[in-house]
C-alpha cells in the first residue's frame, strides 16, 4: 500500500462564479482501522484562503505548522495579505526544497484573491508541481472517483448554491466507492463577503 | 480392457469410440472448461508455486499497470443460542481499496437447512459453496434424509484440504440444523475444521467480537439475539474500512433459516446514534 | 531461462545481459458501462484498443452479441477477452444443439462464472460485464471479477475507468446520496443512452486508455440497436 493512502482521505476545490468550494471528508484512519470522524484535512489561511492537505496524517500537520509560520512571516514582512497565487508558489518551493525525502501529501489551495477577488484554485503533486486550471481540482484515495464525479457535473459559472450541491454530490458519491475515505464531510464556500461552512450527513461505513 | 489401457491403445485413431456425442472437437473443448463436467477439476497453472507467482503478478500491478483484484474484505459473524443460530454479515465487497459493491450477498442459502457465509476471496467461497450444495443434494437424494452439519463441513474442509497451497482464500461458517440441534463450524480454506459456539470472520472480525462478547449469552431471547448481530456487525462496519453495506441477519431455526432484517448501515448508524443522544437525557 | 522470476533451470549467464522477468499479461485498456431498466438493457464500450502509450486501434469493437438478447462487454488483455469470449460462444452452440434453445441471460452468466473459475489459477485478465433481457423481459447487469464471482445488479461500470465512470452511475441511476421524496424514479432507455455517452465522454477526458468512439448497443424486445457516438480522439 503507498504510503500516501496510509492514513485515507480526500479533498476536492471547485471553481464557480465569483466563487470557490473546497470540501474535505473527515476520516482520520489507520489502514482499515478508522480512529476518529472528525478529522478535517482543510485548514483556513487567511479570511478567503483555504489550503486542503491529504495523505500522511503526520505530514498534514507538520506542513500546515510550518506554511502557517512562513506565510505569517511573509505577511508581517510584507504588511499585507497573502494572495493564492503567492500562497501556491511558497507552497510549490517549499515542496521542492525536499524533493528527495518528500512530505507525503498532496495539496489542494482555494481562494479568492484579497484584491480582484479572481477566484483561484491549485494542486500540486508531492514534489510541489502545481496545477492551475480553471474547472476543478481534486486530490486523495479516491481521485479517480472524483475525476468521474466532476468531470459530468460541473459547469462554468455555477453559482454559489448551485456549486455547492455540486461539489458535495461530487465528493460524497466519490467517497462512497472509496473503503478509505468517508465518515463525514465539510463543504467551505468562499464568497467575496462571507464564507459558508456546511457538514453533510453521509454513510458512516 | 486393462491391458489395452495399460497399453495405451485406446488412444490409437482407430480405437477410438465414434459416435457423435464425443467428438474430437467436444474433447477439446471441455479441455478449457473442465470444470463444467466436474466441478473439482481446474485448470493447472503454467507455472509452480502458484500462491507465490499470482501473487508476484499482483504485488507488481504498480509497475505494469496490471490490476488483478479479487473481490475481498468482510466482516461475518455466527452464534449458536437457545433458539438455534443467528448468522449477521455485511454486504461490501472490495477490490484494493476501490469498493466493487455495496449489496454482495454474503450468506449462502445452500438449503433450507443450511447456510454458508463467506469471507475471504468471494469467487473461491460462492464456487465452492455452489459445489457443496450439489453434494448436500446427492446426500439427500442417496441417503433419504439430510446431510448434517457436521458433515456437510467436513465435505468443505476436505475441498479446502484438496487445495491447501494453491492460494484459495476462504473463511466460511456454515450454519444448520440437524438431529444433533443446532449447529455451527468454521472452515477455512488452510483445512481446518472446527465447530463452536461463537465465531466472527473478516478484517471486521475483532471489533464484532468486542460488541458480541460483551453481549452474548446461551439464553438470549430470539429478538435480542438477532439484534445482538446486527450491532456487532454495524459497529465493524463503523469501524472497519472494508466492511459496510447493508448488515443482513439471518434466523436458523428447527424449521429452516428465516431472513430477519436486511438493514442499510446508514439508517442504523442514524438510528444508534438518535439511541446514544436520548440515553444522555 | 527466467519464467515469472522463477528460475526453472540453470542459465548460461553473459555478463551485462539484464534479465526481465516474463509478464504474462497486458492491460489494453477500454471501459464498460451497462444500465438495466425494465423492458431494455443498454451497454456500451469505447472502441480505442491500447497498449502502454500506444494506440493499436481506434475501431475495436468491445461488445460481443452473445445471443439475441444477451451482450458480453470485455476489456482488459485483449487476448484474454479473445479466449474466453471463443470459448463462451462454442460452449453456447454446444447448448443450443443438445438442448435445441438459445441459453437463456441467466444461464451464460452462471456458465461464465464457471468458465472463468476454471483458470483460478492463472486467471483471465479481464473485466467483464454482462447485459441481456432476463427470462421476463427484463433487462439485467452482471459484473465479474477476473476469477468468475458474479454478481446481478442494475447499472455497472466496468474497465480502465470503472472507477471513474461508477460513482457517477450510483449518484445518476441509482440516485443514491439524493433527497427523495418517496419512491426511486424509473429510467428511460433515452435517458440511460444518454447517461451512458455522457460518462463516456468524462472518462475521455481523464483516461488516456478510454475514447476515440463509445459503441453501444440497446436490447429490447425487439432486438439489438447498435449505436455509435465520436469521443476524444487524442
Amino acid at each position: 500500500m503507498s504510503i500516501l493512502a496510509y492514513n485515507g482521505g480526500c479533498v476536492v476545490a471547485m471553481r464557480g462564479k465569483d466563487c470557490v468550494a473546497i470540501a474535505t471528508d473527515r476520516r482520520f484512519g489507520v489502514q482499515a482501522q478508522t480512529i476518529e470522524t472528525d478529522f478535517e484535512k482543510v485548514f483556513q489561511f487567511n479570511p478567503r484562503m483555504f489550503v486542503g492537505l491529504v495523505g500522511l496524517q503526520t505530514d498534514i500537520l507538520t506542513v500546515r505548522d510550518r506554511l502557517m509560520f512562513r506565510k505569517n512571516l511573509y505577511e508581517t514582512r510584507e504588511n499585507r495579505e497573502m494572495q493564492p497565487a503567492r500562497f501556491a508558489a511558497m507552497l510549490s518551493s517549499f515542496l521542492y526544497e525536499h524533493r528527495f525525502g518528500p512530505y507525503f501529501i498532496e495539496p489542494v489551495i482555494a481562494g479568492l484573491d484579497p484584491k480582484t477577488l479572481e477566484p483561484f484554485i491549485c494542486n500540486m503533486d508531492l514534489i510541489g508541481c502545481p496545477n492551475v486550471p480553471d474547472d476543478f481540482v481534486v486530490a486523495g484515495t479516491c481521485g479517480e472517483q472524483l475525476y468521474g464525479m466532476c468531470e459530468t457535473l460541473w459547469k462554468p459559472d455555477l453559482e454559489p448554491n448551485q456549486l455547492f450541491e455540486v461539489i458535495s454530490q461530487a465528493m460524497i458519491n466519490a467517497f462512497d466507492r472509496d473503503a478509505i475515505s468517508g465518515w463525514g464531510a465539510t463543504v467551505y464556500i468562499i464568497e467575496k463577503d462571507k464564507i459558508t461552512v456546511k457538514t453533510l450527513k453521509t454513510r458512516m461505513d | 480392457m486393462a491391458l489395452a489401457e495399460i497399453c495405451n491403445i485406446s488412444d490409437a485413431p482407430y480405437m477410438k469410440m465414434r459416435n457423435f456425442t464425443t467428438s474430437d472437437l467436444e474433447q477439446e473443448s471441455q479441455r478449457y472448461v473442465s470444470n463444467l463436467m466436474n466441478p473439482y477439476v481446474l485448470q493447472a497453472p503454467p507455472f509452480e508455486n502458484p500462491v507465490e507467482n499470482l501473487n508476484k503478478i499482483q504485488a507488481s500491478s504498480d509497475k505494469t499497470g496490471i490490476k488483478i483484484e479479487f473481490d475481498h474484505g468482510t466482516t461475518t459473524l455466527g452464534f449458536k443460542y437457545k433458539g438455534g443460530v443467528i448468522l449477521a454479515v455485511d454486504s461490501r465487497a472490495t477490490g484494493g481499496q476501490f469498493i466493487g459493491s455495496q449489496t454482495m450477498k454474503k450468506i449462502v442459502e445452500i438449503n433450507q437447512f443450511l447456510l454458508g457465509t463467506l469471507a475471504g476471496g468471494a469467487a473461491d467461497c460462492v464456487y465452492w459453496d455452489r459445489v457443496l450444495a450439489k453434494e448436500c443434494r446427492l446426500h439427500e437424494l442417496r441417503n433419504k434424509e439430510r446431510i448434517s452439519v457436521a458433515a456437510a463441513s467436513k465435505i468443505m474442509a476436505n475441498i479446502a484440504h484438496e487445495y491447501k497451497g494453491m492460494g484459495l482464500s476462504m473463511g466460511m461458517m456454515l450454519a444448520g440444523y440437524d438431529k444433533r440441534g443446532p449447529g455451527l463450524y468454521y472452515v477455512d480454506s488452510e483445512g481446518s475444521r472446527t465447530p463452536g459456539n461463537v465465531f466472527s470472520v473478516g478484517s471486521g472480525s475483532i471489533y464484532a467480537f468486542g460488541v458480541l462478547d460483551s453481549g452474548y449469552h446461551w439464553d438470549l431471547e430470539d429478538e435480542a439475539a438477532q439484534e445482538l448481530g446486527r450491532r456487532a456487525i454495524y459497529h465493524a462496519t463503523y469501524r472497519d474500512a472494508y466492511s459496510g453495506g447493508i448488515v443482513r441477519v439471518y434466523h436458523m431455526t428447527p424449521n429452516g433459516w428465516i431472513n430477519i432484517s436486511n438493514t442499510d448501515c446508514m439508517e442504523l448508524h442514524y438510528k444508534y446514534e438518535e439511541e446514544k443522544k436520548n440515553k444522555k437525557h | 531461462m527466467n519464467f515469472m522470476g522463477i528460475e526453472q533451470f540453470p542459465d548460461y549467464k553473459v555478463p551485462g545481459t539484464q534479465h526481465q522477468d516474463f509478464s504474462p499479461y497486458e492491460s489494453n485498456g477500454g471501459s464498460i458501462v451497462a444500465i438495466a431498466g425494465d423492458d431494455y438493457v443498454v451497454i456500451a464500450a469505447d472502441t480505442r484498443l491500447s497498449s502502454g502509450y500506444t494506440i493499436h486501434t481506434r475501431k475495436q469493437n468491445k461488445l460481443f452479441q452473445l445471443s439475441g438478447k444477451t451482450v458480453l462487454g470485455s476489456t482488459g488483455c485483449w487476448c484474454d477477452t479473445l479466449a474466453l469470449t471463443a470459448l463462451v460462444k462454442a460452449r453456447m452452440q454446444m447448448y443450443e444443439h443438445t438442448h435445441l434453445k438459445t441459453m437463456s441471460t441467466d444461464a451464460i452468466a452462471q456458465m461464465l462464472s464457471i468458465i472463468m473459475y476454471n483458470k483460478r489459477f492463472f486467471p483471465y485478465y479481464v473485466s467483464n460485464v454482462l447485459a441481456g433481457l432476463d427470462n421476463e423481459g427484463k433487462g439485467v447487469v452482471y459484473s465479474y471479477d477476473p476469477i468468475g464471482h458474479c454478481e446481478r445488479a442494475t447499472y455497472r461500470a466496468g474497465g480502465s475507468a470503472g472507477a471513474l465512470l461508477q460513482p457517477v452511475l450510483d449518484n445518476q441511476i441509482g440516485f443514491k446520496n439524493m433527497q427523495l421524496d418517496g419512491e426511486i424514479p424509473k429510467v428511460s432507455k433515452d435517458r440511460a443512452v444518454a447517461i451512458a455517452t455522457d460518462t463516456f465522454i468524462s472518462a475521455a477526458e481523464r483516461d488516456i486508455y478510454t475514447g476515440d468512439a463509445v459503441c453501444i448497443n440497446i436490447i429490447t424486445k425487439d432486438g439489438i440497436e447498435v449505436k455509435e457516438v465520436q469521443l476524444r480522439k487524442d
